[in-house]
Formats: structure tokens, C-alpha cells, sequence
């Protein structure tokens, strides 16, 4: 279970991240999305402990990411947009260090790889993977273990449909297990698919949120989920639009804390 | 298993694939055998000289090479802590990615220099003798103590710096620092401190250099210094009593603080 408070990073004198409250519930799925900058990697970086929060609280399982870092961290999973080790990085070394830290048998860990497809690169370095193989070991390795939050960054990058089939599994068989996930993505008609509830974020804060249906009604957009013509790209845009048209008020809003 | 324990299994094993550890081990044990081999070549003489006098040649290896490589490989090691985002998210407490970081390049450098000044001790007690070889064998222990604390210093600018060429800029800079300027520095301080405070002086200079320490130290264990004039002198009352084990315990306080720093600063940096 994530639960944060008016959490928000400035880097230099940059706003990055406006005061967040954000609960995600155990077996929730909750999707960020929002144009490059729009803070979502932030968020998850601050929650994985990557990078410290300027203010407020953020606390996973109960346990405070500045306060218990490593009991936070002991929570979650964590999915980087980038590789998130040097890419001459073993897959066997790096799967062997997983399993330790979380007090597993290496065997675990090269099972999960194999899970994802990605067989017999037990002693190659990341960098021979393609970028797809990449991902999904990378992800296995996330999810490897007793997480109870999973927090991925655009999990389904570099990868082709049958992986992200793989992602879309991982997620909703964690869900399904109760575990609270929080993901990003720029892939909408997948959020659609996966998530229980959308925060759409632009220049740092939430400008909007709620279920798809809900978002879809805030702008008045008909909403049908099995069409083939997926209105999902434009409700994002609607909701994107409307809150850059406003956003002098909003912002004061949410440095205020009103607006998550 | 500890979380710097699976660390550090986690480094060796990407240390020791390295290209540049094989050519490290390599190069230092081919300069060794060299300058025991050749030592006193411009004499007109190609033999292998005893322990004292190969180790005196030795230590100016001791003394440059180490400390360049050492600081190096920290200072590169240190800037690609930033680049573990995957590694630094593991309920893992940040100081010991530092930590274990050091330790794989210790063994790792450790065992380089190892190959090297083992390979040349034993030439030498083959063909010369095992006269003097336990002081060939505190060489050995001081050349650790260089490395050491040139490692933790050069990890520390790595984590300052973040970026490999940052960090490989200032770490040359401190080397050039260590190894030639703290030097100068000691030269004019000790031609301007009347004798009787040249003891306490020098102690101090030594004691904020490790560099210089480990010359001290390596010079003072072959009586080397008495070659070496009014400075040797000084040298002599400062490795006098418990002067040598200030001394050696200043190196691993140069080991101990930049370790510590590092490990702080990485704890409380944004990846």
C-alpha cells in the first residue's frame, strides 16, 4: 500500500513534483500518465527511495521512504525506464544479487527469468539482450519475491506484444494477489485496459483523476472501452489541455494541497 | 547473507570480467621484475640486488603507480554508483554499495599488486638471498595501506564528481597534489621551521598526506633515510617510538574518513 502527503521534489528551483496525496490501495492499480516532464518518473523515483523528496510524507506499507528506507524498499518492486545497472552487468550476477538481498535461493531467480522467455542468457551482460529481452528480465527481477507494491516505469517500452502480454499478466496476477501497483505509461489504450484509476499529471502536479469512466465524463467524451476506435488519446488530451488553459489557478490549488 | 556480502560477490564478479584488472596485474608485476632485474643497470651492473635495495627502487613504484591506478579506479567506481538505480531500489542500506564497491576493488587491485611484489620477492630470495625479506613483507603491507586509502579517496571523488569524466579529472588533479605538492610543501616548511619543530612539522605534513606517509614509512623500514641529509633526520625522529604507527594509523584514517564520506554523500544524493 503506497499512501503519500503533500510528498513533492524540486530540482535546482524547478517544481518537479507539486505537493502529492495519492493512496493506493492493496490490490489497486493505479496509472500515471502525462507528457514527458509531467512528473510521473518522479513520483515512482521518489516512492523507490532513488531520489529524496523535497517535502512531505510518502510511506510504503507503512513504512516512511526517508525515515525506514530499506524497510520501504523491502516493500516494492521497482521497474526503472532505463536498464538501472551498467549494461556490461551480468543477467546470472545481477538475478544472484536479487535473490540474495531478498533472502531467496538464486535458483528462484533464474526461474523467473525463464518465466519471461528470456532463456540460456544466464551469463550474458544486459547489453547482449535486445531491448525487449531486456525489459523482461529486468522486470522479473523487480517482481521477483514477497513485494507487496510494485512501482514500474514504463514497463511496456522496447517490448512486442507477446511481452506486453507478459507485463499485463505480471500486473494483474499482482493485483490479483494484493498488490498495490503504481505504473507509468505513455501506452493509454493499455492504461485503459489495466488500470483501476488514472492520475494525469502535466508540469508536475495531477490535473486530473479518477477511473477512465470518469475521466471520460469530465470531458464529455463517450466513453466505450471495446471500441475499436479507442477514445482514450483524446480524453488524455482533452484533460491535458483544459488544465494548461487553467493552470495558474491549479497550481496555486495544488501548492496548496487541494488539488490530489 | 549480509546486504554487503551479496554486494560484494556482486562486484567481484563484475570486477574480476574487467579488461583492465588482467592489464593491471600484468603491467605492475612486468615493472617489478623489472626493477629488480635492472635496478643498478646504469651502474654497469644487470643482477638482482637483496630485499633492502630493490625495495627502495620498489617503493617509487609503490608510490607513484598505486596511488594513480587506485584513485582512478575508485574515482570511476564511485561515479558509476549512480548509474545502480535498479541495485540502489533493493532493501539494501546505500552505504554498503560504497562499501562493497571498495572492497571488490581491494581484492581485486590487492591481488594485482600482490602477483607483483610476490612474484619479485620471491626472484629476489631466490637469487639473492631471504636476508631482510620481512621487510620486504611490511613493503608489501604499507603498498596495502596506499592502496587503501588511494582507493576510498578516489571513491569519494567518484560519488562527488557523479560522471566518470568528472571524477577521472579530479582524481588526477589529487594524485598530482598527493604525490608532487604536498611535497613542495613539505620542502619549504622544513627549510623554514628551525630544527627542533622540523619533527613535529614533518609529522603532520606526513600525517595529512598518505601518500607520503607510506614513503615514510618504506624509506624508514630499509634505513634508507640516512641518505637522505637534514631531511633524513627529520625523517629519523618522526619514525622514532611510536612515530611509524601515527603514521600508519593515519593511512587508515585516510581510508576510514573518505569511505565514510562517500558513503554519506551517496546516501543522500538523487540518481
Amino acid at each position: 500500500m503506497i499512501r503519500t502527503t503533500e510528498l513533492f521534489k524540486c530540482f535546482g528551483g524547478r517544481l518537479a513534483l507539486a505537493p502529492l496525496t495519492l493512496e493506493v490501495a492493496s490490490g489497486e492499480v493505479v496509472a500515471l500518465v502525462g507528457p514527458n516532464g509531467a512528473g510521473k518518473s518522479t513520483t515512482l523515483r521518489t516512492l523507490a527511495g532513488i531520489i529524496r523528496p523535497s517535502g512531505g510524507r510518502a510511506a510504503i506499507g507503512g513504512h516512511d521512504v526517508v525515515g525506514d528506507p530499506v524497510g520501504a524498499r523491502r516493500q516494492i518492486g521497482y521497474l526503472s525506464q532505463r536498464s538501472g545497472v551498467p549494461l556490461a552487468t551480468v543477467v546470472g550476477d545481477l538475478a544472484t544479487l536479487v535473490a540474495d538481498i531478498r533472502g531467496l535461493p538464486a535458483r528462484e531467480a533464474c526461474e523467473a527469468v525463464e518465466r519471461v522467455g528470456v532463456f540460456g542468457r544466464w551469463g550474458s551482460p544486459l547489453g547482449s539482450l535486445s531491448g525487449g529481452e531486456r525489459q523482461r528480465v529486468m522486470l522479473a527481477l523487480a517482481t521477483l519475491g514477497p513485494v507487496t507494491t510494485l512501482l514500474l516505469d514504463e514497463p511496456n517500452i522496447s517490448l512486442d506484444s507477446e511481452g506486453a502480454d507478459e507485463v499485463r499478466r505480471v500486473i494483474r496476477q499482482a493485483s490479483e494477489g494484493g498488490t498495490a501497483v503504481l505504473f507509468a505509461s505513455h501506452h493509454l489504450p493499455e492504461v485503459a485496459r489495466l488500470a483501476h484509476r488514472v492520475l494525469v499529471m502535466d508540469a508536475g502536479r495531477v490535473v486530473a483523476q479518477g477511473s477512465v469512466e470518469h475521466l471520460a465524463a469530465t470531458t464529455g467524451i463517450p466513453w466505450d472501452q471495446h471500441a475499436v476506435d479507442s477514445p482514450i488519446e483524446r480524453i488524455y488530451r482533452a484533460l491535458v489541455s483544459r488544465a494548461r488553459s487553467t493552470a495558474p489557478a491549479s497550481h496555486l490549488s495544488v501548492i496548496r494541497g487541494d488539488a490530489a | 547473507m549480509s546486504p554487503t556480502r551479496s554486494l560484494f560477490r556482486f562486484e567481484l564478479a563484475a570486477a574480476r570480467r574487467g579488461r583492465a584488472v588482467p592489464l593491471v596485474a600484468l603491467g605492475f608485476a612486468l615493472a617489478a621484475m623489472t626493477i629488480t632485474l635492472v635496478g643498478l643497470a646504469a651502474g654497469g651492473v644487470v643482477a638482482v640486488q637483496g630485499f633492502a635495495r630493490t625495495s627502495v627502487s620498489l617503493l617509487q613504484l609503490v608510490v607513484w603507480a598505486v596511488p594513480l591506478v587506485a584513485l582512478l579506479t575508485g574515482a570511476v567506481a564511485g561515479s558509476e554508483c549512480h548509474d545502480l538505480e535498479f541495485v540502489v531500489a533493493l532493501p539494501l542500506p546505500r552505504r554498503s554499495v560504497v562499501l562493497a564497491r571498495w572492497l571488490a576493488w581491494m581484492v581485486i587491485l590487492g591481488g594485482a599488486l600482490l602477483l607483483g611484489l610476490g612474484g619479485a620477492g620471491i626472484l629476489i630470495a631466490l637469487l639473492s638471498g631471504g636476508a631482510d625479506g620481512w621487510r620486504y613483507l611490511r613493503l608489501i603491507g604499507v603498498t596495502g595501506l596506499v592502496l587503501a586509502a588511494s582507493l576510498a579517496i578516489g571513491l569519494a571523488v567518484g560519488v562527488a564528481a557523479r560522471t566518470r569524466l568528472r571524477a577521472l579529472g579530479v582524481a588526477m588533479a589529487v594524485w598530482l597534489v598527493l604525490v608532487v605538492g604536498v611535497d613542495l610543501v613539505a620542502i619549504g616548511a622544513l627549510a623554514m621551521l628551525p630544527p627542533h619543530r622540523a619533527g613535529w612539522g614533518l609529522t603532520l605534513l606526513l600525517m595529512a598526506d598518505p601518500i607520503d606517509s607510506a614513503r615514510a614509512l618504506g624509506l624508514g623500514l630499509f634505513h634508507a633515510d640516512v641518505v637522505a641529509g637534514p631531511t633524513g633526520a627529520a625523517l629519523r625522529r618522526v619514525l622514532s617510538g611510536a612515530g611509524a604507527w601515527v603514521l600508519a594509523a593515519a593511512m587508515v584514517a585516510w581510508t576510514v574518513v573518505p569511505l565514510a564520506l562517500a558513503g554519506w554523500r551517496f546516501g543522500r544524493s538523487d540518481l
